[in-house]
């Protein structure tokens, strides 16, 4: 850890996230030399039959997740239940990657609902700190797509 | 079959669906706002998606959110339950052009039943009994004196534009009938600005008593007897009961016939209810429901039969799976409505329940969504649950009705509990005499 505690290591989240993608599992947390690093995506569907406990549920869980994405001021949440695509059109580069540099309105993704193709614009401009959904995901309601730094 | 049912709804009524999909073996969708994320119907069910902000407006009544969490949880089917969509027309066209059933009767039913004047018109072609009176306006005193006699006293003069009790008049004998008719004339005059007015029997203290219908769109039409939920504060149920304490065995079944003959005619689909006013053991239709009721639950208790089920197979194309004469009535059922509301002012009252114990035991049927922890949210009804208690005979029932209120443990928000337990102890309530007005007059 060169950099001075309390700043992001942009380099390890993005890590990270590349290998919760590729494993499929929704939640990384490490730590290292007494930094905690947890990455974390939502799950929208096929959460199996939830187990009702006492304390909490898995759903809790993740709301627990989707509300620490969404106390970031930069994340953009979907303004509709659909399907999420990252590029216009299959095969072609996707609209954003991590670490791209965004512009005000800009088209960040294309959320499919009732056959209707909507682009949804960078509220601001700035830096993509984080995608999170994949392309072709179920998306709901208020459902953290992305974290855009202000910038 | 179908192999997954999003259940368009909140609350106890989409648990209860959940629990019929899951019998069936059929996957199961929760829809919610923001507001319901921790909702029991979400996290019971199989999978679930969140659908909109809180208001419901923009979730349970928001048709393109719907249908998108169909698309992208590959649901066949969607429930409606009661509320919200349950009788919107359109919703179930808009599922039909997206390939997704529509758990209930055909559009055109429920558009056609969701008019008033088209809905009575409907009901005296099909042979369901109306409130007799003038099909037209009255001329003069001598038309309407005719008609009064035909109909019998007391009658009640109508405005033809009117409302709110303005411009209605009662004349209870022949004598009272010209004065009646020149007050509503003026009255309807200053308040409508137009004189004309009805003539219609004058009910004064009807009961209010539905008949449950179950048809398969194929012709078949059964009934399931009717119940009795006379007891309302402004025309909203608190206590429904089958069978109904002023019917007996071949009033139910001359009643029964009626309707089901009536849906055979229409070749309606699934489950509907037909409601009516009941005064001198005569029928005047009011209007007909064309989806699953709250009150379904005490049908079920006395006939065994699981309407949600019911209503799933039918909307899946099956066709009706017994005949009326399969149908057996048993014993009594009486349901209470849960509302978290002050028992006396009927304020709502949301906030968080701290302790939840349901009674239980032999007949006892809780449906509820109700836990402890849970806070009620403000945007939607105050219903909570509903107690719903099962008999041999209509004392054994109030009985176990007063010893599961008894049970009854919500603290931390105002119920409706109260207000039961003082009702048990009514002489009236106990004899089953009470009509749509009692309530209202032990309140006040």
């Amino acid at each position: 850890m060169t950099e001075p505690s309390g700043s992001l290591d942009k380099d390890l989240i993005r890590e990270l996230a590349e290998l919760l993608n590729e494993t499929g599992l929704t939640e990384i947390e490490i730590e290292i030399e007494g930094r905690r690093v947890r990455v974390a995506r939502s799950v929208t569907v096929g959460m199996g039959a939830l187990p009702v406990d006492a304390g909490r549920s898995p759903r809790e869980l993740v709301d627990r997740v989707t509300a620490e994405e969404l106390h970031h001021p930069g994340t953009v949440v979907s303004p509709m239940v659909g399907t999420a695509y990252r590029s216009p059109e299959p095969g072609a580069p996707p609209f954003v990657e991590v670490g791209s540099n965004v512009t005000q309105g800009q088209t960040i993704f294309i959320i499919e609902a009732m056959k209707t193709m909507n682009h949804i614009p960078a509220p601001h401009a700035g830096t993509v700190l984080a995608v999170l959904v994949d392309d072709g995901q179920p998306v709901e309601y208020a459902e953290p797509l992305a974290v855009i730094e202000k910038g | 079959m179908f192999d997954k049912i999003l259940i368009a709804n909140r609350g106890e009524i989409a648990l209860r669906i959940e629990r019929a999909c899951k019998e069936l073996g059929i996957a199961t969708v929760a829809v919610h706002s923001t507001a319901d994320a921790n909702a029991m119907h979400v996290r019971l069910a199989d999978e679930s998606v969140c659908i909109g902000a809180p208001p419901a407006k923009d979730s349970y009544l928001n048709i393109p959110q719907i249908v998108a969490a169909c698309e992208i949880t590959g649901a066949d089917a969607v429930h409606p339950g009661y509320g919200f969509l349950a009788e919107n027309a359109r919703f179930a066209e808009i599922l039909e052009e997206h390939k997704i059933t529509f758990i209930g009767p055909s559009a055109e039913h429920v558009r056609l039943m969701g008019n008033k004047i088209q809905a009575k018109d409907t009901a005296k072609k099909l042979g369901l009994p109306l409130v007799p009176g003038s099909d037209g306006p009255i001329k003069d005193l001598k038309q309407a004196r005719k008609i009064a006699r035909e109909i019998g006293y007391p009658v009640l003069v109508k405005a033809a534009s009117g409302g709110g009790g303005r411009g209605m008049k009662v004349a209870h004998v022949e004598d009272e009938l010209e004065p009646a008719l020149a007050t509503a004339r003026i009255e309807a005059k200053t308040s409508f600005g137009d004189d004309t007015v009805y003539l219609e029997k004058y009910l004064a203290h009807p009961r209010h008593i539905e008949v449950q219908v179950l048809a398969d769109g194929q012709g078949n039409a059964i009934h399931l007897g009717e119940r009795d939920c006379s007891l309302q504060r402004r025309h909203q149920k608190l206590w429904e009961e089958a069978p109904s304490p002023a019917l007996n065995e071949s009033e139910r079944a001359r009643i029964g016939e009626i309707v089901a003959s009536a849906m055979r005619k229409l070749r309606y689909r699934g489950v509907g209810t037909v409601e009516f006013l009941h005064e001198g053991g005569e029928f005047f239709f009011i209007e007909m429901n064309t989806r699953l009721q709250v009150e379904h639950t005490v049908t079920e208790m006395v006939t065994g039969i699981d309407l949600v089920i019911e209503q799933i197979r039918i909307a899946a194309g099956a066709p009706l799976s017994f005949n009326q004469e399969d149908i057996r009535f048993d014993g009594h059922a009486i349901e209470c409505r849960i509302n978290a509301e002050d028992p006396r002012t009927f304020r709502p009252s949301p906030g968080t329940i701290t302790h939840f114990h349901p009674p239980g035991g032999l007949g006892v049927r809780v449906d509820s969504g109700a836990y402890a922890g849970y806070t009620i949210p403000p945007y939607y009804d105050s219903m909570i649950g509903k107690l719903i208690v099962h008999a041999r005979t209509r004392n054994e029932c109030l009985m176990r009705l007063k010893r599961a209120l008894g049970e009854f443990v919500v603290d931390g928000i105002d119920t409706t509990i109260p207000l039961f337990k003082s009702l048990i102890a009514e002489p009236d309530i106990a004899d089953g005499q009470y009509d749509i007005h009692w309530l209202e007059t032990y309140l006040a």
